[in-house]
């Protein structure tokens, strides 16, 4: 199976969709529906583009790790186009030029391709916030996101001046055997400021407050799970095989990290509107996975990134779905799970999740994860981590103390949410207790992270 | 000179973006910058005195040295979703003048 089909198929079918607008749901499930079996279908390797080999032409990749990503972003997008079918079938063109843009993004092995993927991607889910009805938030993510792309694209350039290739895998090569690692700064700070816009990272997330406080069941597990983990994965990448790291330049970006943790936190802890404590927390999430990658432990954030888009998309669901007439204040929410226990647990267990509690995975990748890092000695990650984890343990544990009170709530949650997102949450509890398929994973991961054998033909 | 003239030109688009208050005023200071930055992009293939690298059955040139065609290619693709991008700000412009019935973010009454 050509892996080019994942971007082509969504494509195509979203020009499709314009001629024939009563067909575009069914083939929105369709092209969704085709990427996720011919997942299986598909080997590890290159794919060149337009007959040209690398690195003068346009190459898609597939590793272990990629495939993962594919998995993770295509299955978490047809959970949430399944239930929001009905509700936003106008969406169906638009979503399916997301589909293309974030497969796209996840394969390329090309600087300037994932820019267009990265506008490709962007320019939806603009489009996707545009039914939260504020305008203005989606105008401010626009801006945001723009500028975010135009940085990455200065600093893309810059790199094509100084070494005169777009491939990852060549440029990786070129700056490894580079003397002075240092010339290479400026295009990585760009690079790096410009995809911090799109992971939410501080300063560059105001945004993010926007477009998730008034998100609903589409925007909302969209922009906070699939997105964010599509957009985490690739940074990390780019982080993993072109970034140089070293001595007070990973310091810095370090402690700017922990910053935008830490800064998450306070907030989140202090908010009393639920959608804005899981956006806070969220934007504290996505520094904690940044982190782990600038650490060197690409592997476990990976599987930090699969554990919190689950969550996510879990909370924002359910909060999206129960604050539908806009109230999210925690007490108005008060007793929402007393008539909605399924619901509830699925939630619970998502919470316990990302607060990194035995049982679930979270736990497992956040053990890991210091492990590594306590061998390594950075003691700056650690820090982050164990401090993150007890402000989530207290703003959620108070969160579910509420949701979970004796007051009555006349909300009932519709059938369909209610089995989906237990059985996410059961994938959660499946990985906290068995940790024989993460550590065969990770194996076959890590084979292909380190070295740009794989880039080149 | 022209990589002084594009850099210059993105400064005063981001200068734009950050102090102005009014929509279709950041959105024109959007487009400066990035207009910057295809000028940059473009002036990193440029070679003083090359020529276009045409090669054909009719057009052949034996000229040493020639300019890079790929940056040409890339603002090609950028200038595209660019304009993409502007319209589908112009289009949020819109919305929000009918629910603000203005363009001054300050006038809005919330953020």
């Amino acid at each position: 199976m050509n892996i080019a089909l994942f971007v082509a198929v969504p494509l195509g079918l979203a020009f499709v969709s314009i001629l024939h607008k009563k067909l575009a749901p069914i083939l929105l499930v369709v092209a969704s529906l085709f990427i996720l079996v011919a997942l299986s279908f598909t080997e590890y390797g290159i794919t060149i583009i337009g007959g040209f080999d690398a690195p003068y032409g346009i190459v898609l990749l597939l590793d272990p790790y990629r495939l993962l990503g594919l998995y993770i972003v295509n299955i978490l997008f047809f959970i949430v186009i399944m239930l929001n079918l009905k509700t936003y079938q106008k969406m169906s063109t638009i979503l399916l030029v997301s589909l293309a843009g974030l497969n796209g993004l996840l394969m390329t092995g090309d600087l300037f391709n994932l820019f267009v993927f990265l506008e490709i991607s962007g320019i939806s889910a603009y489009l996707i916030t545009s039914t939260n009805k504020n305008p203005l938030a989606s105008f401010q993510y626009l801006v945001a996101g723009t500028l975010g792309s135009s940085l990455y694209l200065f600093g893309l350039i810059l790199l094509y001046a100084m070494f005169g290739t777009l491939n990852i895998g060549d440029l990786a090569t070129q700056i490894g055997v580079l003397d002075n690692k240092s010339v290479v700064l400026l295009p990585f700070l760009l690079m790096f400021l410009g995809f911090g816009v799109e992971v939410k990272l501080l300063p560059l997330n105001s945004w993010v407050k926007g477009i998730l406080s008034s998100a609903n069941t589409l925007s909302g597990p969209m922009i906070a799970s699939v997105y964010a983990a599509a957009m985490s994965l690739v940074f990390g990448r780019i982080l993993n095989d072109l970034f140089v790291f070293e001595g007070r330049f990973q310091l810095i970006v370090s402690f700017i990290l922990l910053l935008s943790i830490l800064a998450g936190e306070a907030m989140a802890y202090q908010s009393t509107k639920i959608k804005e404590i899981l956006l806070y927390s969220s934007v504290a999430q996505a520094g904690l996975v940044i982190l782990l990658f600038v650490s060197g432990l690409a592997s476990w954030s990976l599987f930090m990134v699969m554990a919190n888009a689950i969550s996510k998309m879990i909370l924002f669901m359910v909060i999206a779905e129960a604050a539908k007439d806009g109230k999210d204040d925690l007490s108005s929410l008060k007793g929402l799970f007393v008539k909605n226990k399924t619901i509830g647990l699925s939630f619970t267990f998502a919470s316990l999740s990302v607060i990194g509690l035995p049982l679930f995975m979270g736990f497992v990748v956040k053990m890991n994860a210091l492990e590594f890092l306590f061998a390594e000695q950075l003691y700056l990650a650690i820090t982050a981590i164990l401090l993150a984890s007890v402000v989530e343990g207290i703003y959620f544990i108070r969160m579910l103390l509420e949701l979970w009170s004796s007051s009555e709530h006349s909300f009932t949650f519709p059938a369909k949410m209610q089995y989906i997102l237990i059985v996410l949450a059961l994938v959660l509890v499946f990985f906290g207790l068995t940790i024989e398929p993460i550590e065969a994973l990770k194996d076959g991961i890590e084979s292909t992270l380190h070295g740009g054998a794989l880039w080149l033909v | 000179m022209l990589q002084i003239a594009g850099i210059l030109l993105m400064m005063l688009g981001l200068y734009g973006i950050l102090t102005n208050r009014n929509i279709i005023k950041i959105i024109l200071a959007l487009n400066i910058l990035e207009i910057g930055l295809n000028i940059f992009i473009i002036s990193i293939g440029f070679v003083r005195g090359g020529e276009a690298p045409l090669f054909s059955s009719e057009v052949s040139s034996n000229a040493l040295v020639f300019v890079d065609p790929l940056p040409q290619a890339l603002v090609l693709t950028a200038i595209v979703i660019g304009v993409g991008t502007t319209a589908l700000g112009l289009a949020f412009a819109k919305q929000i003048y009918a629910k603000y019935q203005t363009f001054e973010l300050d006038e809005m009454g919330e953020e």
